[in-house]
């Protein structure tokens, strides 16, 4: 069965009207705008699930100059991904209307929070490279307006800026590598399909070849990998996951656990057809596990309970990431069906933790003890949620690690890979002990004595802790029938994920082997350890302050820093706010260019000149350069300013003379016109001045070269012009009348052939009047007057 | 020099206006015609000083000191220049709803009219206009404000 594009395209394009129609709704709802948000995810849902079971591309013509088309492909892990979405934004729109009950600008929340589902749905089913790029970094942008949520709150915008850089920078690193694939795909599937992802998953083999064959393999999985680990919180760029959780909680269920960060680990599934190899293998395999145990140690080093979600939330990533770099299909199913638990625990957990702020007024892990008593349902969500996430049997999080352990085991058996066949399933294990502590310590929130400090804790809303108890429940189900998720969606995502298919089996182990051995040791040390949870802690806290450079906040902080002061103190050189400077450099780089622009392609010097002239021409040509001496040693600027417009009449007495009536008058007139500017803003300037030596010299070697670049020009060109008149020139002048109906060929040329040109022009002399008046009129002090009239005379000469 | 001007500002004026008209057959044109009633602009404006607009042609009051941008005429101006680029753009635009290319022009060449007998209409001229209010209004707005400093 193919897909619909309608519906498709509708569950893309619902969300992002729904958004745009969001000021008008709130002002007509208020705070119930969240229940509509609800009601466009479930919709989007429902559109979705009708496409249940169906596989193929569908497209919409989008530009078609360039081959780009608005691609859907649906299969099943697109679909999984997408129904994940839209089903947990059902969950968190209707969570929000009751946690953000009573702040300030609900609209824009709502509306990004909308945009957002768009854009994920977007990456989720576009097929094609430059579609997925554009709602990749879409999703990017919400998540910084939602991150800055607390626009007053200097620590909000400092992390949504801090995820904007990187998940932006990462979307960068992507762009380039679907670049150099699609290079690749355009000699593989054709160029006609060189950006249609659909089209290269039918022949993974055929593009890996031409990868190669061009030796584009690595590069571009590296810059892929790149814009991946940045947008999934992989080390070393995990670092602006917990700076995130500034975020309202819903917007951290959401965003930065259950989808927007699970982009990179879907597109790193999508992609996996493609790129399976040796390479992929040590990329993934060895950025997932160091991402999993990095981050579960940070987890364990957490004070606040959002954070502790965070740290855990980039470890379970890396979990995905290293599933997928596993190339055994093994590997496959291990990040399609942890994919999928933990957007379920893991949405669960970050609302029972708003929950738990929202109730007792604190996020603090030291402060919250005991609270079964008052929370007891959340407390029950909390437990299956929770253990879920710790892997302990038989809970859904247990089956997805125990598909990594054998994903890991079996890592060496199909590529050589030296020692770390042996150290990927240790550190799978090590980090895995992380995993268990954490878990616990979340769950020690609910258990043990009520500390006496902790006030009043209310009763939570029901529309609060309706949606953690749905993904508890659909968690347990996976924990009680891992084969009915299997069966109802995985398998199709795995198919679509893996190499080779395979049909897939989970269950409870029943015999010894050396994945539930490592299970076992995992749980048994975690259990061993956890009484020696508060050493640990405070051990990482005490490594992680005593070297700072440890930290990737550390090397953010200090890259920005740099970038920052770097970038003033070039634009204090470069934009010093002195007209000469800016001058010397536009001139000298414009003359250079020209200049090895014809020396680069061996443009002949003629060198043979002819000197001839009427006396007439040669009359006025000397009287110009007598002016133009004269400019230099004019005593006052009002003399050299009437000198210079000797010059400049002159040429308008040679454009008479050479028989152009046209440029003739334009130049007479313009003339005129700057002439007065230039008399206008004369007496702003200093009557006299002193000018060191070294400037001179540089006014000096810019004038030559400037007056050699025009020589050159000059020189060259008419030089290079055929004898006689030209194919064009004659057009013009056969067409001028019949085609124009005008006898003046300048005047047709301008308005007619090459009206386009003088619209341009048309252009400039509007954007210079509008610069004029920014300049002039908004300056904050008047005292730069000569330089900016001065600017005004120069934009003024370019029109022309 | 302010009688030099009352004799000259028309003639310019005229002339400019004559350019504009014949620059589809003869030399001249839209660009040649703004930048030439500018200029009888600015012999007003160096005559006359740049209140006389408002003050002796407009008949308005003007207070000494204000701003010059909230001018009204240079507000006008701007205006002028907004609208030159509205219609030499829509001029452009009338081509393409008949079925031409962006910016495609023609011309009707009308027979039988009084004084001139042979008349052509060239559909140029709109956007030609388009050129002239441009490089009036956006000169004479760059003109006042510098003027004014």
């Amino acid at each position: 069965m193919s897909p619909e594009l309608s519906i498709v395209l509708l569950a893309v394009v619902l969300p992002f009207a729904a958004a745009g129609a969001t000021p008008l709704l709130f002002r007509a709802l208020g705070e119930r705008t969240g229940y509509v948000g609800a009601a466009v995810a479930a919709a989007c849902f429902g559109l979705l699930a009708t496409q249940y079971g169906s596989e193929g591309a569908v497209e919409l013509s989008w530009i078609p100059s360039l081959e780009v088309a608005l691609r859907f492909y649906v299969d099943g892990w697109a679909l999984l991904f997408a129904l994940l979405a839209s089903g947990i934004g059902t969950l968190i729109f209707a969570y929000s209307a009751a946690y953000m009950h009573g702040e300030s600008s609900l609209s824009r929340y709502y509306a990004a929070l909308l945009a957002f589902m768009g854009s994920i749905l977007g990456v989720a089913l576009a097929a094609d490279l430059i579609a997925i790029f554009l709602f990749w970094e879409l999703t990017s942008l919400c998540s910084f307006v939602l991150i800055g949520y607390h626009t007053d709150d200097e620590e909000s915008a400092y992390a949504a800026r801090m995820a904007m850089f990187v998940t932006v920078g990462g979307g960068l690193f992507l762009l380039v590598g679907f670049l150099l694939l699609s290079l690749a795909a355009g000699d593989a599937v054709g160029p006609a399909a060189a950006f249609d992802l659909a089209a290269m998953l039918e022949e993974p083999d055929a593009v890996a070849t031409a990868l190669r064959d061009r030796g584009l393999f690595v590069p571009a999985l590296g810059l892929i990998a790149v814009g991946a680990a940045a947008k999934s919180a992989q080390v070393p760029l995990h670092f602006w996951l917990p700076n995130a959780m500034a975020a309202p909680t819903p917007v951290s269920a959401f965003l930065h656990s259950a989808t927007m960060v699970k982009v990179g680990v879907y597109l790193v599934g999508r992609v996996r057809p493609l790129f399976a190899g040796p390479e992929w293998l040590v990329l993934f395999a060895t950025l997932g596990l160091a991402t999993m145990t990095v981050c579960a140690i940070l987890a364990v080093a957490s004070t606040d309970i959002k954070e502790l979600l965070a740290y855990s939330t980039a470890s379970h990533l890396g979990l995905m990431i290293a599933g997928f770099g596993f190339t055994s299909v093994l590997g496959a199913e291990t990040g399609v069906f942890h994919l999928l638990n933990h957007a379920l625990f893991k949405a669960a957990l970050f609302l029972v933790a708003g929950i738990v702020a929202h109730e007792t007024g604190t996020r603090r892990l030291a402060e919250l003890s005991g609270l079964r008593r008052d929370l007891p349902v959340t407390a029950l969500v909390a437990a299956v949620v929770g253990l879920s996430m710790a892997g302990i049997p038989p809970f859904s999080g247990f089956y997805s690690k125990e598909l990594l352990f054998e994903a890991a085991v079996e890592a060496g058996h199909t590529y050589d890979i030296g020692a770390l066949e042996w150290l990927y399933p240790a550190v799978a294990v090590f980090g895995s002990v992380f995993t268990v502590l954490y878990s616990l310590r979340f769950l020690a929130l609910f258990v043990g004595e009520r500390p006496t400090a902790l006030g009043d804790v209310h009763r939570p809303a029901v529309l609060l802790v309706l949606p953690p108890a749905v993904l508890a429940a659909l968690t347990a189900v996976v924990s009680v029938d891992p084969e009915l998720a299997v069966r109802a969606i995985v398998q199709s995502g795995v198919d679509a994920t893996a190499v080779e298919t395979h049909e897939m089996h989970v269950s409870l182990p029943t015999e010894l082997s050396p994945a539930v051995a490592m299970s076992a040791v995992t749980i048994g040390l975690g259990l061993l350890a956890y009484p020696f949870y508060d050493r640990l802690h405070r051990g990482i806290r005490a490594v992680l302050a005593a070297v700072p450079p440890i930290g990737a906040n550390w090397w953010y902080d200090a890259t920005v820093a740099a970038l920052a002061g770097g970038g003033a103190r070039l634009g204090d050189r470069v934009h010093n706010g002195l007209l000469r400077t800016y001058a010397t450099w536009t001139l000298a780089a414009t003359s250079l260019l020209a200049l090895s622009g014809f020396a680069a392609t061996g443009t002949p010097l003629p060198l043979e000149v002819g000197l001839e002239a009427p006396i007439a021409v040669a009359l006025v040509l000397v009287v110009a350069v007598v002016a133009g001496l004269a400019v230099v040693t004019a005593p006052s600027h009002v003399a050299g300013v009437l000198t210079l417009s000797i010059l400049g009449f002159m040429i308008a007495i040679f454009y008479i003379l050479a028989s152009a009536p046209d440029l003739a008058l334009t130049q007479l007139v313009v003339e005129t016109l700057v002439l007065v500017i230039f008399l206008l803003v004369i007496e702003e300037i200093p009557r006299y001045y002193e000018v060191d030596l070294g400037r001179v010299v540089r006014d000096a070697a810019l004038s030559t070269l400037v007056g050699a670049t025009a020589f050159v020009t000059v020189l060259v060109t008419t030089d290079a012009r055929p004898d006689g008149t030209t194919a064009i020139a004659r057009y013009y002048a056969e067409q001028a009348v019949p085609e124009g109906g005008g006898t003046n060929i300048v005047n047709v040329i301008l308005v007619d052939f090459r009206g386009f040109d003088t619209l341009g022009e048309l252009v400039v002399v509007a954007t210079a009047a509008v610069s004029i008046i920014t300049l002039i009129v908004m300056r904050p002090d008047r005292t730069n007057t000569a330089d900016d009239a001065t600017d005004s005379a120069e934009t003024r000469g370019e029109t022309e | 020099m302010r009688t030099t001007t009352r004799v000259v500002v028309p003639i310019i004026l005229v002339v400019a206006v004559s350019l504009f008209v014949e620059g589809h057959n003869l030399p001249g044109g839209g660009f040649i015609a703004g930048v030439l009633t500018t200029t009888a602009f600015v012999v007003v404006y160096v005559a006359f000083g740049l209140d006389f607009l408002e003050r002796g042609v407009l008949g308005r009051e003007v207070e000494p000191g204000k701003t010059p941008s909230r001018d009204r005429v240079v507000a006008a101006y701007r205006r002028l220049f907004a609208v030159g680029l509205a219609l030499a753009v829509g001029s452009g635009l009338v081509p393409l709803v008949l079925g031409y290319p962006f910016l495609s022009q023609s011309y009707v060449v009308l027979e039988g009219i009084p004084i001139y007998h042979h008349l052509e209409v060239a559909s140029a001229l709109a956007f030609d206009f388009g050129v002239y209010c441009v490089v009036v209004g956006g000169l004479l707005t760059i003109l006042s404000v510098v003027g004014a400093e």
